[in-house]
């Protein structure tokens, strides 16, 4: 026999899950949906227990009822705590997603487990999104935000490796156009298969998303 | 923050064996019989969330055959099987042979739960032992499977989440890494969640000192 | 999240640190003086030994301009040394880290000097000694990678803290400037690894007892520490958690000993016991 809770359980084992995985996996709107049912539900059964009693309740005359009364509060605070987690833990993993630099595109295209490309976007065919509407809300702010506080800093990429530098001036052979960056020494125009002798900082971004090759 | 916490939610759906002290009409579904009368002296496994306050709160009754006691609890509660008295006999004898996750995924967190709400001198001593002894034979198999020692790369390819966070071998892993037969397979099998994490602080290390290592060369 | 990483330092951050470490090269060139920000590095003029910053030394290496002499702890004999006594004279603690050079300064041996009168670490091991500069910068210099432990003249027998990094760099971009077969060199360097990996993992074993317990980490090298902390760290919290209750009922009768002591009275006049719904 189902228990009070037990749907606040299984939001809350996705959770779980959603901590371990790299992307993130499809909002579980039905189940959102119960628990916050179960809520109104136990809100209801309080409501229809107190109402013979008008405003007076005195706990310790009535104890079954006070034990009735505290198991459905427990229960509804209960909910609230897993339905809060769940979220929680969502919106941890998509911060987290934002400050590695991903696409609000490569989320909103997203079906369980396989990823599309950048280009692909978001198509009509019945793809259903990872995220809600509000998450997909809150990834678009919060981009916005850390962009704005990125823009501080013209020197220096908050979001850029966190390695330590090794060599100055490394290598590269460019695997994808890329089109022109700006060096120190003038514009660059990366096409692909040519190689070149750049600073390892003007470059870093470019090897991490796959259009250059760190040789050597 | 371990409001948000999702080991601790987990933790508290834990049951513990509970008996009622007041009979209850509306809570017969706690015990299989919805519409039926819970009766005082009913034995029932609560999740930990609902049995911690029940115990506690205060019915603001006076207990008619004793007026000098404080009013009663609307439950009483014992520790769940999972910290029973033959585990911790078990534990005692070998605290690496038990496989603690069959007891309880969440093993520790539920434990210093309930050392918590009541006082448990010798669980707390023998867990202490048992968490530290067992520690040491996770960073043994941590390294092992981390390439520490042996050339053995397998670990890191198994899909991410399901191979580090479970902590299990797979039939290629065997094959390939010395030392860790099946009874290594079976206690990492065991971990609870706080083991497990300590396995992954441990093989993480062990795996981001073998890269530096091989990356020495490319400086 | 922002910031990704553990705490502590990850294992490149600490090889990266270590390329601090000063070193003593064989120039095969002149060099001038180079303005860093630390001070100015000695003048090379071969062949008369320098010291620089391993960085720069490897950076030298590279272009054929310098040889590296690795310091004398890094000796097979020395190795070997160490080994004997992490294993078999004290298998308990790791082998010591090597005497602070509070007194005697190591390009002029036989000087003893007061501690305070230090000068930047640069200049202590340049020829070129501005005594104006080096009255401008007084400062005990007591920690890594400012201590003088992989030069030429380093004790034998020690293992620095940066031992891993910096003969791991040595012995890959500076191998035949060793002493002995690098692969000699590099054996005795992987069986120091495993001897003192597995010494890490059997201390935790003085957690185990009732009531306070340490861990000595007293000679333990950088690299080991990158690599150990985030397990010994979640280790010993989870002993805390486990004793918590019991911590916490502990200071409660203290606290309740001391309050009745003071008062002379009934402590529990507060209790909180009547809690009602």
């Amino acid at each position: 026999m189902p228990m009070y809770g037990d749907l606040g359980n299984k939001l809350v084992q996705h959770a779980k899950r959603t901590q371990n995985l790299s992307h993130l996996p499809p909002y579980q709107t039905e189940l959102v949906r119960a628990v916050a049912r179960e809520i109104r539900d136990l809100d209801k059964d309080v409501a229809i227990l107190l109402e013979p009693f008008q405003g007076s309740f005195d706990p310790s005359a009535e104890q079954a009822t006070a034990c009735t009364l505290l198991v459905n509060h427990l229960s509804m605070r209960r909910n609230k705590r897993c339905l809060l987690a769940y979220h929680r833990t969502r919106t941890d993993k998509l911060e987290e997603l934002v400050w590695n630099g991903a696409d609000v595109l490569d989320l909103a295209g997203q079906t369980t487990g396989a990823p599309k490309g950048v280009a692909d976007g978001n198509e009509g065919s019945g793809t259903t999104s990872s995220l809600s509407p509000q998450e997909e809300d809150y990834f678009r702010q919060f981009g916005d935000l850390l962009a704005l506080y990125k823009g501080q800093w013209t020197d220096i990429d908050l979001t850029g490796s966190l390695e330590p530098p090794r060599d100055l001036f490394i290598d590269v052979r460019v695997l994808k156009d890329a089109g022109e960056i700006q060096t120190e020494y003038g514009a660059i125009n990366l096409t692909k298969n040519s190689q070149f002798y750049v600073r390892q900082g003007d470059v870093e971004r470019l090897i991490a998303q796959g259009y250059l090759q760190k040789l050597g | 923050m371990s409001y948000y916490d999702i080991d601790a939610i987990l933790t508290d759906a834990e049951k513990i064996p509970c008996t009622f002290q007041i009979d209850v009409p509306d809570l017969g579904y706690l015990d299989n019989q919805p519409g039926h009368t819970l009766k005082s002296g009913s034995r029932v496994a609560l999740p930990i969330w609902l049995a911690e306050m029940l115990a506690i709160a205060n019915t603001g009754a006076v207990d008619m055959d004793d007026p000098s006691q404080s009013s009663k609890s609307f439950i009483t509660f014992d520790l769940p099987p999972a910290l029973g008295n033959d585990v911790v006999q078990a534990l005692k004898a070998d605290p690496r042979s038990v496989p603690l996750r069959d007891q309880s995924a969440h093993f520790y967190a539920l434990a210093t739960h309930m050392m918590e709400l009541s006082e448990e001198p010798e669980l707390s001593a023998v867990l202490r032992k048992t968490f530290v002894s067992r520690a040491a034979e996770i960073a043994l198999h941590a390294r092992k499977v981390g390439g520490g020692g042996s050339s053995y790369h397998g670990r890191e390819g198994g899909g991410g989440a399901g191979g580090k966070s479970k902590g299990k071998a797979t039939k290629e892993d065997n094959a390939s890494n010395l030392g860790v037969g099946g009874a290594g397979e079976d206690f990492l099998r065991g971990l609870d969640e706080w083991e497990r994490k300590l396995f992954r602080s441990a093989h993480d290390g062990t795996k981001a000192s073998k890269e530096w290592m091989e990356n020495v060369k490319k400086r | 999240m922002a910031l990704p990483l553990p705490p502590g330092l990850t294992q490149n951050e600490v090889a990266f640190l270590a390329e601090m470490e000063m070193v003593t090269v064989v120039p095969r060139q002149r060099l001038d003086t180079i303005d860093l920000l630390s001070g100015r590095t000695p003048q090379l003029r071969p062949p008369h030994r320098a010291q620089l910053p391993l960085w720069l030394a490897l950076l030298l290496k590279k272009q054929r301009r310098a040889n590296i002499v690795p310091p004398a702890w890094m000796h097979p004999a020395s190795l070997a040394e160490i080994i004997h006594r992490e294993t078999k004279e004290d298998p308990e603690a790791f082998s010591a880290p090597p005497p602070p050079p509070s007194r005697a300064l190591y390009s002029q041996p036989g000087t003893a000097r007061r501690l305070n009168h230090h000068a930047s670490y640069l200049d202590d091991f340049s020829q070129t000694q501005d005594s104006q500069q080096q009255q401008q910068q007084q400062q005990d210099i007591l920690s890594p990678p400012f201590l003088p432990s992989n030069v030429a003249e380093s004790p034998a027998g020690y293992l620095p803290y940066h031992w891993l990094e910096v003969a791991e760099a040595l012995l890959t971009h500076a191998g035949d400037d060793m002493p002995a077969p690098a692969g000699e060199v590099r054996s005795l360097l992987r069986d120091l690894v495993e001897v003192r990996a597995a010494k890490m993992r059997s201390s935790t074993s003085a957690l185990e007892g009732f009531g306070d317990a340490w861990l000595t980490l007293r000679g333990v090298g950088a690299m080991e520490l990158a690599e150990n902390r985030a397990f010994l760290a979640g280790l010993v919290d989870g002993v805390r958690k486990i004793g918590a209750s019991a911590e916490a009922t502990r200071r409660e009768e203290e606290e309740e000993a001391r309050r009745g002591g003071e008062y002379g009275g009934d402590g529990d006049e507060d209790s909180d016991e009547d809690m009602g719904l």
